[in-house]
C-alpha cells in the first residue's frame, strides 16, 4: 500500500498504463467498430478514451455511436435495440458531446441536439426523467448532468430550454434528499450509497462550477458527509462492492474539489488504495475475488485516471473530466 | 426444513448440492451445479435456488440483499422473487426446484 500522495501516484500511473493496454487489447468486447454491444458498456469505453486523451485514434468509435441514434434522439441498451432508453442515452450524449470538443464533426454534433431535443421531449412534469432500468433519481441525475455539461461548453441549441429542464430536474432531486443527507428509492438498492455518489457528482455538484445558478453547495456536502460516514475501515462502500467504491471515490474527488474542502481527503486515500490492492492481474471483477469484466474495468481505469487528474497541480483539472468546465 | 417447488416443461435431473445443515434458517449458500452458479438461501425454513447471477449485469446474487421473499442485486438493486424469479424489472432470473431428503439438499435442472 502506498504511503504518500506521490507514491500513490505513481501506482496509479502504472497500473493505468498496464490496464490501458489490456483494454485496447479487448476492443472487440466493446467497440461498436467490431459488431452490436451494449451501449453502457460503450459509453463506459467512450469515457476511458476521453480521459486517456486518445479520442483522434478511435475517432470512428464516436461516429459509430452517432450513428446508431433513433430517430427521437435516444439510444438503446443494445445497439441493434429499437426502444429508446434514458439513463444509457444520457451517458450516450455525454460522451458525444464531449468527444466533439476533440472531433469537431457535424454528424457527431447534429446527433448531439437531437439527443437534446429527447430529453427535453421525455421529462416528467415534476422534472424527474423514468427508465425502469433505474430509480427515478439516479435516471434524473443523467440527463441533468448532459444539460450540465450542454451549458458549461456553451452549447447554444435550446439553450433556454436546456436550462429550464436543469434546473427542474435539479429541483426534483433536491426535493428529494432525506434528512440525514443521503438519497434513498426503496424499489432499489437499499443502501443508498450508489445513489448518493451518483447524484452529487452526476448532477448536483456541476451547478458550483456554472456559477452557484440553483445552490446546491449544501446538498452536496451533506452527501458527501454521507459517503464519509458509510465508507467501511479497509476503504471499499457497500460491502466491498467494486463498482460502488469506485463510484463513491469518483464522487468523493470532484464534490471536494468543487467545494473546496478536504474533509473527504482520507476517505479518498482509503478508497484508492482499496480499489489499487482489489484488481485482477488484468482488469476489476464485481467484488474481490471475482473474474474481471470490461465495464467494471472501464470505471477502474476511470477512476484511476481522475485520482491522476485529482492530484495535478490545476484545481481544476478533475472538473473537467467531468466536462462542467471547458 | 422444506424446499420451495415449481413446474418444469423439460425432464429435471436431480443434484445433491449441499447438506442441509450448511443451509440454517437465515443463511445462503453458492453452489455449482451442471456448471451453473447457483445461490441457495433459507428463507424462514423454505429452502430457494436462483441463479446466482443477475440477468441485468451479472451481479452476484449471493452477496445481495434479502426483502421478505425476494432478493435484491447487490450492484443495481433489481429485485427478484425467489419462488419464480420473476421482477418488477425488465428481467426473469432462473430459479430451480429444491428437494430437501434425508440430511442433502437437491436441485432440480433441466437436462
Amino acid at each position: 500500500m502506498a504511503s504518500n500522495d506521490s507514491e500513490r501516484v505513481a501506482q496509479a500511473e502504472q497500473i493505468i498504463g498496464h490496464e490501458f493496454r489490456y483494454f485496447v487489447g479487448e476492443k472487440p468486447g466493446w467497440s461498436l467498430t467490431a459488431g452490436p454491444q451494449e451501449l453502457e458498456l460503450v459509453a463506459h469505453a467512450l469515457r476511458v478514451l476521453l480521459h486517456a486523451r486518445v479520442v483522434p485514434d478511435f475517432s470512428d468509435d464516436f461516429r459509430a455511436l452517432a450513428d446508431i441514434q433513433h430517430a427521437d434522439g435516444g439510444w438503446g441498451q443494445e445497439s441493434i435495440s429499437t426502444e429508446s432508453a434514458v439513463w444509457v442515452s444520457a451517458f450516450c450524449g455525454l460522451m458525444l458531446i464531449r468527444g466533439n470538443r476533440v472531433l469537431a464533426d457535424g454528424r457527431i454534433a447534429a446527433s448531439v441536439e437531437r439527443a437534446v431535443d429527447y430529453f427535453l421531449d421525455t421529462q416528467q412534469r415534476d422534472g424527474r426523467w423514468v427508465d425502469p432500468r433505474w430509480a427515478d433519481l439516479d435516471t434524473t441525475s443523467h440527463p441533468v448532468s448532459f444539460f450540465d455539461v450542454c451549458l458549461a461548453l456553451g452549447e447554444s441549441y435550446r439553450k433556454t430550454d436546456v436550462a429550464r429542464a436543469r434546473e427542474a430536474g435539479s429541483r426534483f432531486i433536491l426535493d428529494h434528499q432525506s434528512d440525514d443527507g443521503g438519497w434513498y428509492d426503496a424499489e432499489f438498492h437499499p443502501s443508498g450509497v450508489e445513489i448518493t455518489a451518483h447524484l452529487i457528482q452526476d448532477s448536483l455538484v456541476a451547478d458550483v462550477a456554472l456559477g452557484d445558478r440553483i445552490g446546491v453547495r449544501d446538498a452536496c456536502a451533506r452527501g458527501l458527509a454521507c459517503l464519509r460516514a458509510w465508507q467501511a475501515d479497509d476503504g471499499s462502500w457497500d460491502d466491498e462492492n467494486v463498482d460502488h467504491t469506485m463510484d463513491c471515490t469518483r464522487s468523493s474527488m470532484v464534490v471536494a474539489r468543487l467545494l473546496g474542502e478536504s474533509a473527504s481527503e482520507a476517505s479518498i486515500q482509503r478508497g484508492i488504495d482499496w480499489i489499487l490492492a482489489n484488481k485482477n492481474a488484468n482488469g476489476w471483477g464485481d467484488f474481490p475475488g471475482m473474474e474481471t469484466n470490461l465495464e467494471r474495468t472501464c470505471d477502474g481505469l476511470d477512476t484511476l485516471l481522475k485520482y491522476k487528474a485529482y492530484r495535478a497541480t490545476d484545481p481544476h483539472a478533475i472538473t473537467r473530466l467531468w466536462g462542467y468546465l471547458p | 426444513m422444506r424446499a420451495a417447488t415449481s413446474d418444469s416443461p423439460m425432464t429435471p435431473r436431480r443434484v445433491r448440492v449441499a447438506d442441509a445443515a450448511d443451509v440454517p434458517v437465515g443463511g445462503r449458500m453458492l453452489v455449482t451445479a451442471a456448471e451453473r452458479e447457483i445461490a441457495l438461501f433459507n428463507v424462514e425454513g423454505v429452502l430457494y435456488a436462483i441463479n446466482n447471477r443477475c440477468p441485468h449485469k451479472s451481479g452476484p446474487l449471493i452477496r445481495g440483499y434479502l426483502d421478505g421473499c425476494a432478493i435484491k442485486c447487490p450492484m443495481h438493486g433489481w429485485r427478484y422473487d425467489l419462488a419464480t424469479g420473476e421482477s418488477e424489472r425488465p428481467a426473469t432470473a432462473t430459479v430451480y426446484p429444491v428437494i430437501v431428503e434425508g440430511d442433502g439438499v437437491f436441485i432440480e435442472i433441466a437436462a
